[in-house]
């Protein structure tokens, strides 16, 4: 196989961080190549350097046989080297296909936009992805999964030959990432290269071919996907023997009922839910996209209006009106998507973390005591290992790790003895994912409930003592862990039991 | 922070040194701009570095000082307030004729009259709470009702013959000194410090505290930072916003009386674009129109930046058309810097 692009040496300096230091990569004509790395590890700064938003400090990128170094994205674009970001860049209030051919519209007459050309040119695209999307329907009326297609069609419409894809699946569901699979399989088949990036091991087995892995800006190998183990790959990402995914369990759920949910609903999203939680024990809740798990959880919280429902907190009736009653009663949520709900990203770490229980560091007059403040944030910093100089850093500038036990931190602080994890790992990487399944089985061991809702089966497993499993807005199932199979959890979850 | 103890497992490097120097950078970039606006003036107009003209910028900056304190609370917000302009006539008129046609006291009427700039402020409150409007559009709204209304009860004629008290915030002054001249005539000494120069200050000063130092502040970043996260984390975000509101309508009345008692006169019509002096000094302070960031000290530094130019520039001779020029133009070159700045970062 011939050599389409290759990496030699390249780095990477920006004021205090050396993001790349002396990387390698080869991509070949029709493979699927997955680069794994912790976050932190250069793939990002790599790929900007691959489609021309920065520029590499030393090193050379040879493209078709010649040296090559792209000053801007459209350069590389146009050179055949397409890029999907993490994020969707697409314009939503334009059509399918207005957004494939933005900033390349065929005219006509020099001057006017071919609108005939351009969807007929848009179907012929869509059609080598075997996507079935109108090319006249606006963007923000197709599903992600769709969307994603069509970040795809654009990336090919400048016939591209490697196409770089950044955590695609991170949005999709099941169901989404086989299509998004099998275009990738018929790219490949066409001698498109793909740099393929992704977090998440389990479902690189499906496509990759070879495997590159980069540890903290450093190349550290390159091996055909099947010569290596899972185990070997996340040992070489995080530069440790990780034996176990998950820490042994520390705690032992009690029979004290810690919080007890009865027809709880929201309307038109949920039917009925009851359930119960005891003090130290942690609930998984399993359950397809859509299913109304969040949904459930933001009506428990109180941030979304119920449609009736009694909740009992250490056997007390409460209610929970706004999400200021279900912290007074002693309830904390942590939102699936913590940068849109969770974090005030422009504020100091010392901020977030004091925000849900202010009057605990001010007078009664509401000054703020700003020594009591440090003085809580640098307990919080040291005591969940939150890697980051200073309490003063801009919560924007963590990883999502950290960032995520700044969440963690401001309820605790809060002193929540309920916590509401939802996907508490998404977009953490792997070292980090293992400290939070730390954090939270030390907080069941000191006698708090968890209920942790989660898409990754695996972590399901990994973490719970028992299992809710939720289908189309309903409570299908509560089961113990003993016994506990994926085959069930998903046989619950799709509605087939 | 220096001399406390850190937390172990983390390194106060360079990283900590280089936030602080932003930061640092950030608050002076503006002060510096001003110092050397004064220091090019008092080279090239003789009169400019005099005690006189100082307090006569300070007097000039004042109004505007004022507006920009309560703007800057409902911008760190995420917010805008267009009908600065019009409350600042509204309760004008609003004190004017409760002491004109009422007889009122003339202190009580301006309590009344900053009142009614509150009330002001808690009806865009509701229209963004609870209307959900944006900002721009319920304040755009207001600007329109409040200069009607103004207009209206005067019939838009101004209201003169108030009594001399009236006077007192705009043109009185504290610790005047008076001289003999070589004629044996008894003349002004040291002008004092004028009142309302005192009344901005001292409130610069408790909003300030307010904004750096309370829960209320905390709180009105945190609204302008991420809303949802903040009512997530059981904030009344709707009562921060009802504040934010109130209190630059406070602000904006506040400076409408001292307008209106420097000129002894109730003027329906003044103020008209008012409140676009005021969002350009708190631009010109560093805070972001997108929310969450920005400070009172900026917001003082950006009114004398727009008092200081167009008093030197009058004392230079320069046209009130070519003023606006030069001013429009600082308000871009003061916001590009900060946008390069935040980019390099």
């Amino acid at each position: 196989m011939t050599t389409l692009l290759s990496v030699e040496g390249v780095s990477k300096a920006f004021p205090g961080v050396k993001a790349l230091d002396n990387v390698y990569l080869e991509l070949r004509k029709g493979e699927v190549h997955v680069l794994l790395g912790e976050n932190g590890a250069g793939k990002s700064t790599l790929m900007k350097i691959l489609s021309g938003v920065y520029q590499a400090d030393s090193g050379a990128i040879v493209y078709k046989g010649k040296p090559v170094q792209f000053k801007t994205a459209t350069e590389a674009l146009r050179a055949g080297i397409g890029i999907i970001y993490q994020e969707l860049n697409l314009v939503p209030h334009l059509t399918v296909a207005q957004n494939i051919f933005i900033g390349k519209e065929p005219v006509k007459m020099g001057f006017t936009i071919d609108a005939a050309r351009m969807n007929r040119d848009a179907v012929e695209i869509l059609k080598r992805l075997n996507a079935d999307i109108k090319p006249t329907a606006l963007v923000k009326n197709i599903a992600v999964s769709k969307q994603q297609m069509v970040e795809v069609a654009k990336a090919l419409s400048y016939n591209s030959d490697v196409l770089i894809m950044d955590e695609p699946t991170s949005a999709l569901t099941e169901a989404e990432i086989e299509e998004l699979f099998k275009v990738i399989k018929s790219l490949r088949a066409q001698g498109v290269g793909i740099i393929y990036i992704s977090h998440r091991l389990e479902e690189i087995r499906e496509i990759a071919d070879r495997v590159t892995i980069f540890r903290d800006g450093q190349y550290v190998s390159t091996d055909d996907y099947g010569d290596l183990t899972l185990d070997e790959i996340v040992k070489r990402m995080v530069g440790r023997e990780m034996a176990h995914k998950f820490p042994p369990k520390k705690h032992i759920p009690t029979d004290e009922v810690i919080l007890e949910v009865r027809d709880v609903q929201r309307r038109g999203e949920t039917e009925k839910a009851s359930f119960t939680l005891h003090a130290g024990e942690i609930l998984g809740v399993a359950g397809l996209m859509g299913a109304g798990r969040t949904e459930l959880a933001r009506a428990i919280f109180g941030a979304d209006p119920k449609a009736g429902g009694e909740i009992f907190v250490n056997g007390a009736r409460v209610t929970v009106d706004s999400p200021l009653d279900a912290i007074q009663a002693g309830i904390g949520y942590l939102s699936e998507d913590r940068k849109a709900y969770g974090l005030a990203l422009n504020m100091r770490i010392t901020d977030n973390i004091t925000m849900a229980y202010l009057d605990e560091v001010s007078t009664r007059s509401g000054r703020i005591l700003k020594h009591l403040e440090k003085g809580v944030s640098r307990r919080f910093v040291k005591s969940l290992d939150i890697k980051t100089p200073s309490i003063s850093q801009v919560v924007k500038n963590l990883s999502g790790g950290n960032q995520q036990k700044v969440v963690i931190a401001k309820w605790l602080f809060r002193n929540a003895r309920v916590l509401i994890f939802d996907e508490p790992t998404r977009g953490v990487d792997v070292g980090a994912k293992y400290a939070i399944y730390e954090l939270m089985d030390g907080l069941a061991a000191s006698g708090a409930g968890i209920i942790m809702i989660s898409s990754e089966l695996p972590e399901i497993l990994g973490m719970s003592d028992r299992i809710m499993v939720m289908s189309q807005g309903r409570v299908a199932a509560i089961m113990n862990i003993e016994g506990a199979t994926q085959e069930k959890i998903l046989h619950h979850a799709a509605g087939l039991l | 922070m220096a001399n406390e103890p850190l937390p172990a497992g983390t390194a106060m490097d360079d990283e900590s040194a280089r936030l602080l120097n932003a930061d640092l950078l950030q608050k002076f970039a503006a002060l510096a701009g001003l110092v050397a606006l004064l220091v090019v003036f008092s080279l090239i107009a003789r009169n400019f570095f005099t005690v006189d003209n100082l307090i006569n910028i300070c007097r000039q900056t004042t109004t505007i000082a004022l507006a920009g304190i309560g703007v800057t609370f409902v911008i760190i917000t995420g917010g805008i307030d267009l009908s600065i302009g019009s409350v600042l006539a509204m309760s004008g008129v609003v004190a004017g004729m409760l002491v004109k046609d009422w007889e009122w006291n003339v202190y009580v009427a301006f309590f009344a009259g900053a009142l009614s700039g509150v009330f002001v402020g808690f009806l865009n409150g509701a229209m963004v709470n609870f209307l959900r409007l944006p900002p721009f559009i319920a304040t755009l709204g207001m600007m329109m009702i409040a200069r009607g209304l103004a207009l209206l009860v005067t019939n838009a004629r101004s209201i003169p013959g108030l009594p001399e008290s009236f006077g007192d915030i705009g043109n009185g002054a504290l610790g005047t000194t008076y001289r003999l001249n070589a004629r044996g005539v008894e003349v002004i000494g040291f002008p004092g410090i004028p009142h309302a120069v005192i009344l901005m200050a001292v409130l610069a000063v408790v909003f300030y505290y307010i904004l750096s130092s309370t829960k209320l502040g905390r709180y009105i970043y945190a609204v302008g930072s991420n809303e949802e996260a903040t009512r997530l984390s059981g904030i009344n975000v709707v009562k921060v916003k009802f504040f934010a509101y109130m209190i630059c309508g406070g602000f904006a009345a506040l400076s409408g009386i001292v307008t209106m008692s420097r000129l002894v006169t109730v003027q329906p019509t003044a103020g008209v674009a008012f409140e676009m002096d005021a969002i350009a000094s708190t631009v010109i302070g560093g805070t972001s129109l997108m929310g969450g960031v920005g400070g009172i000290s900026g917001t003082i530094i950006g009114a004398f930046i727009i008092g200081v130019l167009r008093n030197g520039l009058n004392m230079f001779g320069v046209q009130g058309f070519v003023q606006q020029i030069i001013i429009g133009a600082v308000i871009i070159l003061a916001v590009s810097v900060d946008q390069f700045r935040n980019r390099k970062k």
